[in-house]
């Protein structure tokens, strides 16, 4: 029966590597919430603590969802362009928080699939308005990615930095990464585009509403 | 419901229980020709200095995590010390201490008020202090789900022994109160998690979603058919859970064909279009 869970569980298809499997059944022992040989995130003191770094978390890997189907969108239209190697990063910063959030038990936004659409549908939409408009959504983005990332970081500060030290490291570069491509969206003209201003606020307000809404969903 | 799947593996999975397996009927007199076979853990065996280790491990009925519990054992070294001291122990380990004991009581008092009072006369207290359980029956049945999710971890990953108790389904039947319903959906779906997190899956996307809906209506059916089981080692339970992954994996095939059908087809009519 337990063979045959097992197997069941082994064979669902596209979901569950069998090495993933094997691996983890193999550490049973290192399964444990509290002891682990190398971990970005601090194992809990308690509910309140655990309730708030999964909060982070949560919204983290939300974000660098999105931001890699708003990505994926800008590039569905314009092709292989600038955008390309900024993509590969956030693709590299969205496995890393696939790992955190494995790791770390913490439960996916359920809006995952609305951020799905959101995101290409504004990375293709910008990407219409031409090169410059991509660049624009390139840097509204990232600047307001940059700004939650700051604000976590100084939550984290205030709250207790050397407990938190490799955390903060990883935010810390990841809000660098970020900041890298916001510059490299305005060096690219963004701010040519007419009705930037307006743009630019307007995917803002969106982003601080799918932060908002992610945090708690 | 933990005490459900806990049922499932010992009966049929863990073979150095097999010895325990058949041991359990001395010590708990079982209440309905439908009372769980599962492994028993001789409570009164397990030493009274582990009680304390126990009840640090145990969540009470509140159902506060592993790790806060032994972060209060730490803060408070002294309540580790002795049974009659109580000076610093919280009233929520008070309160799991005694219903801990409480659980005792149940195959001779059902679960009700009388079996927690005798529970807290078990432990040295007044049978007054049940005033403290506002819930009754609810916060014995919760504190016994709970105990026994934590169990379940213990036993996904390191493979321990199990608690038997009879009276499943009136057991069943409390948890289904409205005012029991959060709590209990609270200790279904970490125990869903909890299942999946040691079958391996690590998805963080629609995915975990998905599989711990399709997990938790598969083990509420199995539960429910296990309650009217009469087979021998509940046979039947097992076809039909055997069954049921099977119907899933199925489901989970066909899901995924349809999807590369949709895909071949759409990148079909794509190139008719051009073409």
């Amino acid at each position: 029966m337990h063979r045959a869970a097992h197997t069941a569980f082994c064979d669902w298809p596209q979901f569950v590597r069998p090495a993933m499997i094997r691996q983890s059944l193999k550490c049973t022992g290192c399964l444990q919430n509290s002891t682990r040989a190398y971990s970005v995130v601090p194992a809990p003191r308690d509910s309140e603590e655990k309730e708030m770094m999964h909060r982070m978390l949560r919204v983290d890997h939300a974000g660098e969802y999105g931001a890699n189907r708003i990505y994926a969108g800008q590039m569905a239209v314009l092709g292989r362009s600038r955008q390309y190697q900024m993509w590969d990063q956030e693709k590299k910063h969205l496995s890393k928080f696939n790992e955190i959030l494995a790791e770390n038990r913490v439960r996916p936004t359920a809006l995952l699939p609305l951020w799905n659409l959101a995101g290409f549908v504004l990375g293709a939409s910008t990407a219409l308005l031409g090169k410059e408009g991509a660049m624009a959504c390139t840097v509204a983005v990232e600047e307001s990615i940059s700004e939650h990332y700051n604000s976590q970081i100084r939550a984290l500060m205030e709250s207790d930095p050397e407990r938190y030290t490799e955390l903060l490291q990883l935010i810390k570069e990841f809000r660098d990464d970020e900041m890298d491509h916001h510059d490299t969206g305005l060096e690219h003209d963004a701010e040519s585009l007419p009705g930037y201003w307006l743009l630019k606020n307007a995917i803002q307000l969106g982003c601080k509403a799918a932060i908002y809404v992610s945090q708690r969903v | 419901m933990a005490a459900l799947l806990r049922g499932l593996r010992a009966g049929r999975l863990l073979r150095r229980l097999s010895s325990v397996v058949a041991a359990p009927t001395s010590t708990t007199p079982k209440c309905s020709s439908r009372g769980f076979h599962c492994a028993s853990l001789r409570l009164k065996d397990e030493s009274k200095s582990d009680k304390h280790s126990a009840s640090s491990s145990y969540s009470s009925s509140s159902s506060t995590t592993h790790n806060e519990y032994t972060s209060h054992q730490d803060s408070d070294p002294s309540s580790g010390d002795q049974e009659q001291d109580e000076e610093y122990e919280t009233e929520e380990q008070l309160q799991a201490r005694i219903l801990t004991a409480s659980l005792e009581f149940v195959p001779l008092h059902g679960w009700s008020m009388e079996a927690i009072s005798a529970g807290a006369e078990a432990v040295g207290l007044s049978s007054a202090s049940t005033g403290m359980f506002i819930n009754g029956a609810g916060d014995l049945v919760l504190h016994f789900i709970s105990q026994c999710n934590s169990k379940l971890t213990e036993i996904l990953a390191e493979q321990h022994n199990q608690v038997q108790l009879g009276q499943a389904e009136y057991a069943m039947s409390i948890l289904l109160l409205p005012h029991n319903i959060p709590e209990s959906l609270k200790h279904l779906s970490t125990m869903v998690d909890d299942i999946w997190y040691y079958a391996g899956d690590r998805s963080t996307d629609m995915n975990w979603y998905t599989k711990r809906a399709v997990l938790t209506g598969l083990y509420n059916a199995t539960e429910l058919v296990m309650l009217q089981d009469s087979s021998p080692d509940f046979q039947d339970t097992w076809t039909f859970l055997d069954n049921r992954i099977q119907d899933v994996t199925n489901m989970a095939v066909t899901a995924k064909q349809m999807q590369l059908t949709g895909e071949a087809v759409a990148q079909g009519l794509m190139g008719a279009a051009v073409t």
